[in-house]
């Protein structure tokens, strides 16, 4: 009662401020329940040292931003932390001066090694994986999701190379997002790209509400940041590390643009140039948040009807504490199995 | 004011409350117990051994038990009801255990990864279930040991019987058990995280705060292992509980960054103080082996240890230093454990264990191959031993190349148990029984083929080689030298001191091998089009030429010099070019005909 008189009391000053409010919900509003993300690496051995990094550090952003480890799926296709080539075992750094191990202490990869194959990522993406697949390596994703896709590795013109030894074609990839498109499983879609002539990835998609980026145009390489001396490798990609920069700065209620991100990294800093496709994509990315792909903010729907739950009362299918202890107690002995059954 | 209503209603918080008469008052009854062992070897390394023993009266047959949990793990007990698994034992490792210089660990693992399971008796279709059960494993644990399909799974008849409560009955049919292996499995901090958020305390208190991921990876040898197995309930053995038993295996050598120190620490080696203890363990210790301060003191504790216990094992004296850690942290201290040695590591000969074991690959080319393995008996008693081997298919084993030698003479197995592998659906599958000289040096050695893979089936980095699993020696010993693991009864360390038996169980697993098998040069296509391109070119030119081409005679007295030949050229081309005039001329001319 009484707070029902002292909200009639406000009424006037809340309706002034709740016009402003409202324009700016308007503009902010995003139909997604739930975000995921995929992010894939697909290049093997030591001196593809750089495309794990690329990918940890994306991971390492997704998780800052609030996505958790349920929602992730994480492909690397080699193990460059615990390499025997590795100075420091358990980190893997995408910066020379090493400040952030972006290999963390709770990372978790859901499909590692020889697992990452063009077979395995198709099937992730559309969900046809066989019946025993383990719940982590699934992507179970339905019509209000939001999905954040990452790919690097090594590419060429409509092509991108896997573990050396297969290709992804972008006109399988352009199938496989129509076949999400139909099944329902997302309901707007990020695709980052990082690797040689990467627009070539994003040039065959006909599917709604597919926003796109890539680092370099057909025709373009897309080129690594800098050499860690320790270790004798590149690092980091270049387009990766501005996208990090920006990333780093963006914290979980974070109101910059995906427009913003898609401005990262200019011709003088990345020497290729920055491929973007918007022409799939209904909003406008300038009044599309980041964390609407990169972060796990929930939009709450709130009911405005009662629901009646059922009084249940459990019947005499528990046990209490007295009848609890009452298990079937077996009248000879057990005893422990013989560990050598030979004689000694 | 329909935007002040909405604001109203969703200012008012609407309570459903539901009113749920839980009656339930299962008696959940668990304990939990966290142990470090700390023992310094004579080779410079310190070995670290967690243990982490939870107890749960909960019976397996009885499905009522698994649903309430208190300290055992919801998400392992739901895969333990699912696919009717009576023990499981899965170890991930790194490194190999170097058992002529560092003895026995507590428990053995190969390098990689390696489960085996017992499932129940009212289990139905196995083969499916295991393949099931290996994927459920494999997501929980992010390790790839879905790849343990058909090809890589064998049924051990003697080497791996159940290691909890069993009846004889069940215990010798090794139908109800699976055992695989992949050497070339990496364990990295994505294997570490899910294990760690199995324990109680996670990583909040007690010994979770030591594991930092740098320090534990960057070791000579790591091993995560998980037990759960049905132990007895109490001395009568009427009724089974479920122990789970989490084990980490780290040993380190804090001489290389020491000056050849072997002094050591808690901050030094695992980069952190124990600061807490975990207020869900019954038990919170750590037990240091002290029996090389025996008789002279090599090294000195810090701080000074709660007691310490002498004990008589197996007809050896050891000496443990024990630390409470409940009272070591209470009123805000820290543990700081660390031994400081008077001199720096001495490289003398090391006494080697009563058995260890070394195998290789010998022979030369990519057709064919042959494995020996040398097992060394240093007790001054024969002893019986059961030898495992698993090959993969396409390391083609030759059973009547296998001898037994020891010391010139022929040894015969008692018993053998061989079951061939098949092309693409099967692996080799050996077992042996035999008895070792007293000290002295037994070899076994084959002989293999290797096989020829479809182009499909080479992996990416087919150049790498192949990996054969590695052998698995069992044996019981009379002394317990060098002998750390607990009885069968708990794997609770604590229970090794009051250890009156007369037998030990020892299982030892020796190197896995790598093989190359003849690779094809996956860059063929390109050099195959170039070179059959250039065939083409060179060899259908000529033929063209020699089959189209006219010969015309030539007068052998009308020999030309070259000059001559010039001359001839620049004639012939006068000779067109008049003959084109004269065309144009005719033409013309046909044209005025035409016009006129």
């Amino acid at each position: 009662m009484i707070v029902i008189l002292l909200i009639f009391l406000c009424a006037p000053w809340l309706v002034l401020s709740n016009t402003s409010e409202e324009e700016i919900g308007e503009f902010f509003k995003s139909g997604h329940t739930n975000n995921w993300a995929v992010l894939v690496d697909t290049s093997r051995f030591w001196f593809n040292y750089r495309h794990v990094a690329n990918v940890l550090s994306i991971y390492r952003s997704v998780k800052r931003l609030g996505i958790p480890d349920s929602h992730i799926i994480l492909m690397v296709a080699d193990d460059m932390a615990c390499n025997p080539r590795n100075p420091r075992p358990a980190t893997v750094f995408n910066n020379a001066n090493q400040h952030i191990n972006v290999y963390g202490d709770d990372v978790e990869v859901d499909y590692r090694g020889y697992e990452v194959t063009v077979e395995n990522f198709i099937r992730v993406l559309t969900g046809r994986l066989p019946p025993s697949t383990p719940r982590s390596k699934h992507l179970l994703s339905d019509e209000r999701s939001n999905i954040l896709v990452y790919m690097t590795g090594h590419g060429g013109d409509g092509f991108l190379k896997f573990q050396d030894a297969e290709e992804v074609s972008n006109v399988e990839l352009a199938d496989a997002f129509e076949q999400m498109w139909q099944k329902r499983r997302y309901h707007e879609l990020f695709f980052m790209v990082d690797t040689c002539q990467a627009q070539s990835m994003f040039q065959r998609f006909y599917s709604p509400n597919i926003l796109a980026v890539a680092s370099s145009h057909v025709g373009e390489d897309s080129l690594s940041h800098h050499v860690d001396p320790a270790l004798g490798v590149y690092v980091i990609d270049r387009y990766t590390f501005y996208a990090l920069e920006f990333l780093e700065k963006a914290k979980p209620g974070s109101k910059k643009t995906m427009g913003q991100f898609l401005k990262v990294c200019p011709k003088y800093q990345c020497i290729s140039t920055v491929a973007v496709r918007t022409d799939l994509f209904q909003r406008d990315p300038n009044q599309v948040l980041l964390t609407d792909f990169f972060g796990s903010v929930r939009n709450v729907e709130i009911l405005l009807n009662t629901l009646a739950l059922p009084n249940i009362t459990l019947t005499s299918d528990t046990c209490s504490k007295s009848s609890c202890g009452n298990e079937e107690v077996s009248s000879r002995s057990l005893k422990y199995a013989d560990q050598f059954p030979m004689p000694v | 004011m329909a935007a002040t209503m909405k604001r109203i209603l969703s200012v008012l918080f609407i309570y459903t409350s539901t009113t749920l008469n839980l009656n339930i008052y299962a008696e959940v009854v668990d304990d939990f117990k966290e142990e470090l062992f700390i023992k310094p070897l004579p080779s410079g390394h310190v070995y670290f051994h967690f243990q982490f023993t939870t107890t749960w009266e909960a019976d397996f047959e009885n499905p009522k038990s698994f649903e309430h949990y208190r300290l055992f793990p919801k998400s392992l007990g739901h895969v333990l009801t699912t696919y009717k698994v009576q023990e499981l034992h899965l170890s991930q490792t790194q490194g190999l255990w170097r058992h002529d210089k560092w003895g026995y660990p507590v428990s053995s693992a190969p390098p990689g990864a390696e489960l085996w399971v017992w499932f129940q008796p009212s289990i139905k279709s196995l083969d499916d279930t295991w393949s099931e059960l290996v994927n459920a494993v494999s997501g929980h644990f992010c390790t790839s040991l879905n790849f343990l399909d058909s090809k890589s799974t064998a049924a051990p008849r003697w080497s791996f019987r159940p290691h909890g409560v069993a009846s004889d009955g069940y215990s010798s049919f090794s139908k109800f058990v699976r055992y695989g292996a992949l050497p070339r499995e990496i364990v990295c901090t994505e294997n570490l995280t899910p294990w760690k958020k199995l324990l109680p305390c996670n990583t909040k208190v007690g010994f979770g705060t030591l594991f930092k991921a740098i320090k534990l990876y960057d070791a000579n040898y790591h091993s995560l292992g998980l037990d759960v197995r049905p132990v007895c309930r109490d001395s009568d053995c009427k009724r089974t509980s479920i122990e789970l038993s989490q084990s980490l295996s780290v040993v380190f050598d804090p001489s290389v960054k020491n000056n050849e120190h072997q002094d050591w620490s808690l901050k030094k080696i695992l980069g952190d103080v124990l600061s807490s203890r975990c207020p869900l363990a019954s038990s919170s210790k750590i037990f240091v082996d002290t029996t090389s301060n025996i008789p002279k003191s090599i090294f000195t504790l810090s701080p000074d240890p709660d007691s310490v216990e002498t004990i008589t094992r197996g007809g050896e004296k050891r000496q443990y230093a024990v630390y409470d850690v409940g009272l070591q942290t209470a009123g805000g201290r820290v543990l700081n454990l660390g031994a400081k040695y008077d001199n720096p590591v001495q490289h003398n000969d090391i006494i080697p264990p009563p058995i260890y074991a070394q195998r290789y690959i010998t022979g030369y080319g990519l057709e064919q191959g042959g494995v020996t393995c040398l097992i060394y008996n240093n007790l001054d008693t024969n002893l019986t031993v059961i030898y495992m081997e698993t090959l993969p298919w396409f390391t083609r084993f030759y059973f009547k190349s296998l001898t037994i030698v020891n010391q010139n003479k022929q040894i015969h197995p008692y018993k053998v148990h061989y079951i061939p592998g098949k092309d693409r659906s099967r692996s080799y599958h050996l077992e042996l029984v035999f008895r070792l000289r007293a000290n002295s040096v037994t070899k076994i050695s084959y002989k293999f083929e290797r096989a020829f893979l479809k182009w499909t089936e080479y992996p990416p980095d087919a150049n790498h080689g192949f990996y054969i699993n590695s052998a698995v020696i069992s044996t019981v010993l009379p002394t317990a030298s060098n002998y750390t693991s607990t009885p069968q009864s708990s794997s609770s360390i604590e229970t090794s001191f009051q250890d009156k038996s007369e037998n030990f169980f020892l299982r030892i697993h020796t190197e896995t091998l790598l093989v190359s098998l003849p690779t094809p040069d996956f860059s063929m296509p390109y050099n195959v089009i170039c070179l059959a391109c250039t065939v083409v070119a060179i060899a259908f030119g000529s033929i063209h030429n020699l089959t189209t081409r006219r010969f015309v005679k030539l007068d052998p007295s009308k020999k030309r010099g070259l000059l001559a030949k010039i001359k001839a050229m620049f004639i012939k081309q006068k000779n067109t070019k008049s003959d084109e005039t004269s065309e144009k001329e005719t033409d013309k001319e046909d044209e005025k005909e035409k016009d006129e």
